[in-house]
């Protein structure tokens, strides 16, 4: 439906895969403006859609692909778009964020989000040319690599710049931990690579030429720069990410404790110095690159068989070197684009096999991997995303595995999703941000506590103390910046720069030493946002949407849309069963300390869970009430 | 003899990976760093450990002591 608002393209299309029918799904001002777009977007449609009975396998699973309205409206770090479904990895609702320019592409062919419901009959792919919605035969595609599929996709459709995304031979052989690729980027996490398989889609491209609407052009450009300039001369945003990526943060990671290394058995790697952001930045990367219209362009590139490639992510570095105790940078490089061209998420991949080495060190599973033994896994790979022999196992991930052969206590998962780089016992709020985060073990959507516990700010990284308000407030401002189809990073730039620059300094210590005592506060603003009715002059996020959409914003609004989405994700998963006996971590991370002589360094879960709980208004048993349901428009 | 090593920035645009000196505390650290072109602003802005604990600019050293220094960082 036509919006009143700027930056949508006002129609959301609803495709049945079964029937190769298209049909407008409405969508309306009002949902506009207590939804946004993007994932908040997608949980309300499929909340309306899911009973809890559905399975991720089946055509009753609705898969949303999801646009924010600030996509192509020049604000920075704003062409990300969102995929949404029931998790074959989870079982229970999923979101996957990915920069690839698929989103834009989308926007420009006049739409805001594209449902898929039902499952294709055959192999086919989707082309989408402004009205045109083609379906077409994929068998010549199938079986492909994504970097030749989106190679020959250009091919097929005879167009150079379009927007594009597709599943490799994992998504197609329904590998749990599947992505989906749009270019370089990756919705790399939940496994919707292997619902788009099992729905026989191996790729849809977009191609429009409409024009994406601006509220006020003249200040929207106007705050566009001064938005990009304040980024540009921030530390992180405007000199670490740009120069060092996330691999800048391995070395303080490991000086932190934090390193997941040796299945998380420990929080630092000896041989942490091989594979650091400073030894990639020395030695093998060749540029730095960004996502469509991002100014803090933090995508590495590197040399991979002679091609200039995408290199790694902090998570890859960490989990693909020290937890499974390899110190070859140039063998990460080489499996991350491994990875990527199989369409596999490198974060679960990795736990699944660091799972699997400790299981055969401890003689549960005789499966032939070995920690420091890595000869063999390119073969691995290939064989997980082909389903071959033992690796058919391997690619149910390390939740099932465990289940089938014992190790639970140290498979890494929560809620069936494996946990990220930061190993969370000497970053307690951490541990609490991926035991309730909806996706599961996510560090982004459990809110990234840890950038208060060492990795920008300092304060008590093992109390309990204020992390739960802290954990709320972060996850819902994260929350409506992924609807608005912005990139997290930028929140990065929310703490003023002095802070990160300044350690030592008295102001800078002060405030991580009064972070633990301010939790009242916290709550006090996450429960009344509406107070907050102003824009913050470090968040420009706000004015940005007033001055680009013509919707009335404010930090306050901001905030409340962002509690709106994360309850109502939580509220769905409820209908899957999921209650506070899921938000949980393994025993090797909540009963056994990091530091045997330190019985603080591990996870005091069930504490923090508890305030937690009592801060979102959830019960005790972690479902939201209806009281809260109602007070947020959610039912 | 004090080992100091660099991460981060702080590495990247000095060039140094490590550097052993004489000293009695971090503080004495820095005015030699200083010396050897290193930018004050940068060496302020660091994290310091030692022997892989927080520490701060008036921390004293022993011989052996290892001192680690990280520009600041954040975002995964």
């Amino acid at each position: 439906m036509a919006s009143k608002y700027a930056g949508y393209m006002g129609k959301v299309m609803l495709v049945d895969l079964s029937t190769e029918t298209v049909t407008e799904y409405p969508w309306t001002d009002q949902q506009r403006e207590l939804y946004l777009g993007g994932k908040i977007m997608a949980a309300r449609i499929l909340c309306d859609h899911l009973t809890g009975k559905e399975s991720p396998f089946s055509e009753e699973n609705w898969v949303v692909i999801a646009t924010g309205p600030l996509t192509g409206t020049g604000a920075p770090s704003s062409a990300r778009f969102d995929v949404s479904a029931l998790s074959p990895q989870t079982g229970i609702l999923a979101s996957s964020n990915c920069g690839g320019s698929f989103g834009f592409h989308l926007k420009k062919a006049g739409y805001d989000a594209l449902i898929l419901k039902g499952r294709c009959r055959s192999h086919r792919w989707l082309e989408i040319n402004e009205d045109q919605f083609l379906f077409h035969d994929a068998d010549e595609l199938w079986g492909m690599r994504t970097s030749q599929c989106q190679e020959k996709l250009a091919e097929l459709t005879g167009k150079k710049r379009f927007g594009k995304l597709c599943i490799g031979p994992a998504g197609e052989n329904l590998v749990k931990y599947a992505g989906i690729i749009s270019d370089e980027r990756a919705a790399g996490r939940t496994g919707l690579g292997a619902v788009l398989g099992w729905k026989n889609l191996k790729a849809i491209t977009a191609f429009g030429t409409k024009t994406i609407p601006i509220h006020d052009k003249e200040k929207t450009t106007a705050w566009c720069k001064k938005w990009i300039e304040y980024l540009q001369k921030h530390p992180l945003t405007g000199q670490q990410l740009p120069r060092m990526g996330t691999a800048g943060l391995v070395s303080s990671m490991q000086m932190l404790g934090i390193l997941s290394t040796k299945n998380y058995s420990a929080g630092q790697f000896e041989d942490f110095e091989q594979v650091s952001g400073e030894r990639l930045a020395e030695e093998f990367n060749i540029t730095n690159k960004g996502c469509l219209t991002c100014p803090i362009r933090c995508a590495r590139t590197v040399q991979v068989q002679g091609m200039a490639v995408k290199g790694p992510e902090l998570e890859t570095l960490g989990l693909l070197g020290g937890n499974i105790c390899n110190n070859d940078l140039q063998k990460i490089l080489d499996w991350n684009y491994e990875l990527d061209e199989l369409g596999m998420d490198t974060i679960s991949t990795a736990n699944t096999i660091a799972w699997a080495m400790e299981a055969n060190e401890k003689g549960l599973w005789d499966n032939g991997l070995e920690f420091g033994k890595t000869d063999n896994l390119p073969q691995v790979f290939d064989d997980i995303a082909h389903r071959r022999g033992i690796c058919d196992a391997l690619a149910e991930g390390s939740k099932r595995l465990s289940e089938k052969y014992g190790g639970k206590e140290f498979a890494i998962h929560s809620k069936g999703l494996e946990l990220a780089a930061y190993e969370p016992r000497r970053a307690v709020g951490q541990g609490l941000g991926y035991a309730v985060s909806n996706r599961g073990g996510c560090h982004l959507n459990g809110g990234y506590l840890v950038i208060m516990e060492g990795l920008g700010l300092h304060m008590d990284s093992q109390t309990p103390k204020a992390k739960a308000d802290l954990t709320m407030t972060f996850q819902d401002l994260m929350e409506t910046i992924s609807a608005s189809g912005q990139c997290l990073f930028t929140s990065y730039a929310f703490f003023p720069g002095f802070l990160l620059t300044k350690p030592n300094g008295i102001l800078t210590k002060t405030v991580n030493a009064a972070a633990p005592h301010i939790g009242w506060a916290v709550r006090l603003i996450n429960k009344y946002p509406r107070v907050a009715a102003i824009h913050l002059p470090i968040f420009h996020h706000t004015k940005m949407i007033e001055l680009a959409l013509g919707m009335k914003m404010n930090f306050g609004r901001y905030m409340e849309i962002g509690e709106r989405g994360y309850t109502m994700e939580r509220f769905i998963n409820t209908k899957f069963g999921i209650s506070a006996a899921n938000d949980k971590l393994p025993k090797r991370l909540t009963d056994v300390p990091q530091d045997s002589g330190n019985p603080k360094t591990k996870v005091p879960l069930e504490t923090m869970k508890k305030t937690y709980y009592q801060a979102r208004g959830w019960d005790h048993n972690g479902i939201p009430t209806e009281k809260l349901l109602r007070r947020l428009k959610i039912k | 003899m004090i080992t100091v090593r660099f991460y981060g920035l702080l590495r990247l645009d000095s060039g140094m990976k490590e550097q052993q000196l004489e000293a009695d505390t971090v503080k004495e650290v820095y005015a030699q760093l200083t010396q050897l072109g290193l930018s004050r602003k940068a060496l302020y802005g660091c994290v310091i450990l030692v022997n892989g604990k927080p520490a701060g600019k008036k921390q004293k050293l022993k011989n052996g002591d290892r001192v680690q220094l990280m520009s600041p960082v954040a975002g995964g």
